[in-house]
């Protein structure tokens, strides 16, 4: 028994001098090390508590929010975001409201949507004009958009795939795959097939716009 | 907190039933509005507030808290500091002498200001409040203190106005629970739904209510409906996880159900359909219907045709009279208060879907900042007076009732028993808060914000 134990202590031995072994000392110009300031790390919550998620719940993005994504993803601003409707649609005034009303509500959807069409209509008639692809923002990888050779039905599989991944990119930050890539396609099938039936070739590209930026995933973060 | 006994809910499944019959068709044009209506018609909230402020502080003489004329002469001016200065009205419209209406053999127990006019025949729904002392002659303040039921931090309010405590609690399933006319509205605790939607003007509100004029190829605008009924990837479930997605999806779902229901035609009143509404309120063929009478048209619309449950609204103004002659403050009172007794013919004669009329399931808060001098000062006007009184009606509050007076000196406020409504040297002033806390009180709702107790000789 006196051996056995004896072993053991012989065993733990190096485990307990490492534990004690004091930090060497810093040498000329090292710098001292701190401990973790952080502590240590807390686990993330279980997913299944959380609706399958981790993390902050998704927040619905401010006016000022709003205002700069439409400017980045589409090009031109939403003027009337700058007047009273920044106000209705939630941002503080600092006076009478002092905090943001970020709830997607009635307001927000219905005028949202209002301002989507308006400023992707827009977008797109002007694309017509703009010869340089790399120049436009709903349009980026379709050639000449006046040209009469230009046949958004005739468009291939890969190059409305790259359209589609590339708008999805700059309105969402992710890009599209899978499955709803391919709802996606079919969508752009639709209304370039129809757009191209009245001759209204910009409406194809307002229509992805507006179905892009009253998505869920424009809106949240 | 209490919650309403009885929310009506707009069936998710019916909207969704009448989604399918709009995608069937174009988004905005040529909709199958009766197939729409009756699957998703819209419902009046059960218990409808109107809160109506007289902007500028009324003169009170003139409306809720007058004095006999014979009584308060000029000759006892020193002793009573109190002037009614009825006959300066000069004017065949205003009486020279307090209205006492008699309706159905039922005489008023409330005295009415030659200004109220046919308003003072609603006598029966009435309970008016005297001698409220505001603790302010400050415009801002004034107001605040009655939107909130809290008295303003200097001049900054505090908590949420009382529509906000009002659809906070209720939380209404109707499409804009509370509308705010040019009026502040405010919200420290509720979540977004309780937010007013502040408008300006009546355009405002038809903005929000009519089908956006950016439309593109009736086609492609189906083709774009029918996408967004589809269910959604994994990715954008997971952004529109926790309440933020459901929300938005339910308010677009929402937005369709009025833009179908073309709620903004309600406030059309320039169309022929709406020539019932101008005929009752007075209104010129073509607008705009910014005028007092248009604001009571914009209210009744509202509440009867379920959008809103709350409505308040800055009905007249004008009432700041420093300077100049006592016809000015009638007139503009008057106008106010005709506008606000045809709303009230139009709401006591309109039928509730869940019986009754629309007056027996609203309550109206009539106020203003607080009241003006009751003598006249050098200029022919009157100035601010801490002494103040207001007009509760409807649902919810003793009908054809007093509680409270101002002093037969100078318009004091008083000191009362606020239990039984008694005046006692020992008692308490009537504070806006006690008004606030009855209003809410008046529904079952929890006041427990104004800190103070309703005045309960006041609730029916």
């Amino acid at each position: 028994m006196r051996r056995l134990v004896a072993v053991a202590l012989l065993a733990l031995a190096p485990a307990c001098s490492q534990e004690e072994k004091a930090p060497a000392p810093p040498m000329e110009g090292q710098l001292e090390p701190i401990p973790n300031p952080h502590g240590s790390v807390t686990p993330l919550p279980d997913p299944e508590l959380q609706e399958g998620s981790v993390g902050r719940a998704p927040r619905r993005i401010t006016v000022a929010q709003l205002q700069t994504s439409i400017l980045t993803t589409v090009g031109i601003p939403w003027a009337e975001l700058d007047g009273g409707l920044g106000t209705t649609l939630g941002r503080a005034d600092y006076a009478n409201i002092v905090t943001e009303n970020i709830e997607p509500n009635l307001v927000f959807a219905k005028f949202l949507e209002d301002g989507a069409r308006k400023v992707c209509k827009a977008r797109a008639r002007a694309e017509l004009d703009i010869v340089d692809p790399t120049a436009r923002t709903l349009s980026r990888n379709i050639p000449n958009l006046r040209d009469a050779a230009t046949n958004l039905t005739k468009l291939s599989d890969a190059q409305v795939t790259e359209l589609l991944v590339y708008l999805s990119t700059r309105f969402w930050g992710a890009p599209l795959s899978g499955d709803e890539l391919t709802r996606w396609k079919s969508l752009f099938t639709q209304v370039a097939a129809r757009a191209e039936t009245v001759r209204a070739r910009d409406q194809a590209f307002a229509a992805m716009c507006i179905a892009m930026m009253t998505d869920p995933r424009f809106l949240t973060y | 907190m209490k919650k309403n006994p009885n929310p009506l809910h707009l069936e998710r499944r019916g909207l969704l039933k009448a989604l399918a019959g709009v995608a069937g068709t174009t988004l905005f044009g040529g909709l199958p509005f009766r197939a729409f209506a009756q699957t998703a018609s819209l419902q009046p909230a059960d218990r409808c507030f109107v809160f109506v402020y007289f902007s500028g502080g009324w003169d009170q003489l003139l409306a809720f808290d007058p004095r006999d004329p014979t009584v308060f002469t000029p000759e006892r001016i020193s002793e009573t500091r109190i002037l009614p200065g009825y006959n300066l009205i000069n004017d065949s419209r205003f009486e020279t002498m307090p209205l006492v209406p008699e309706k159905n053999g039922v005489r008023s127990n409330i005295a009415f200001g030659p200004a109220v006019g046919q308003l003072s025949t609603h006598f029966d729904l009435m309970t008016v409040v005297r001698g409220i002392n505001m603790n302010t002659l400050g415009h801002e303040v004034g107001y605040r203190y009655f939107n909130t039921g809290k008295r303003p931090i200097g001049s900054a309010a505090r908590g949420s106005s009382t529509a906000t405590e009002i659809v906070g609690q209720f939380a209404p399933v109707v499409p804009i629970p509370s509308i705010a006319y040019n009026i502040e509205t405010y919200n420290d605790r509720y979540p977004g739904h309780a937010n007013a939607l502040r408008v300006s003007r009546s355009r405002d509100l038809l903005d929000t209510l009519k089908a956006s004029t950016d439309v593109l190829d009736p086609e492609i605008e189906q083709q774009l409906l029918g996408f967004r009924d589809q269910p959604t990837s994994c990715e954008a479930e997971a952004y529109a996880a926790r309440g933020v997605g459901e929300t938005y999806a339910n308010s677009r779902e929402q937005v369709q159900s009025v833009l179908a229901s073309r709620l903004d035609n309600a406030f059309r009143f320039e169309l022929a359909e709406n020539a019932a509404v101008r005929q009752r309120y007075g209104l010129a063929s073509s607008g705009p219907y910014d005028n007092e009478a248009g604001r009571a048209a914009l209210i009744a619309t509202a509440l009867k045709k379920g959008i809103s449950q709350c409505v308040s609204i800055n009905l007249t103004g004008g009432l700041d009279t420093h300077f100049g002659t006592q016809l000015t403050q009638a007139n503009n009172q008057r106008r106010g208060f005709d506008a606000l007794a045809t709303l009230v013919d139009d709401l006591r004669t309109t039928d509730h879907p869940s019986g009754d009329t629309f007056m027996d399931h609203t309550t109206i808060l009539v106020f203003s900042e607080f009241s003006r001098t009751p003598l006249i000062n050098a200029n022919g006007g009157r100035d601010h007076h801490l002494s103040n009184s207001c007009l509760l009606m409807g649902a919810g509050v003793k009908h054809n009732y007093v509680f409270g007076a101002s002093g037969d000196l100078g318009m004091a406020p008083g000191t009362f028993d606020l239990r039984t409504g008694a005046a006692t040297p020992t008692g308490e002033n009537i504070l806006p808060e006690h008004i606030i806390a009855t209003v809410l009180a008046s529904a079952n709702l929890d006041y427990s914000i104004t800190r103070v107790e309703p005045l309960k000789p006041i609730l029916a």
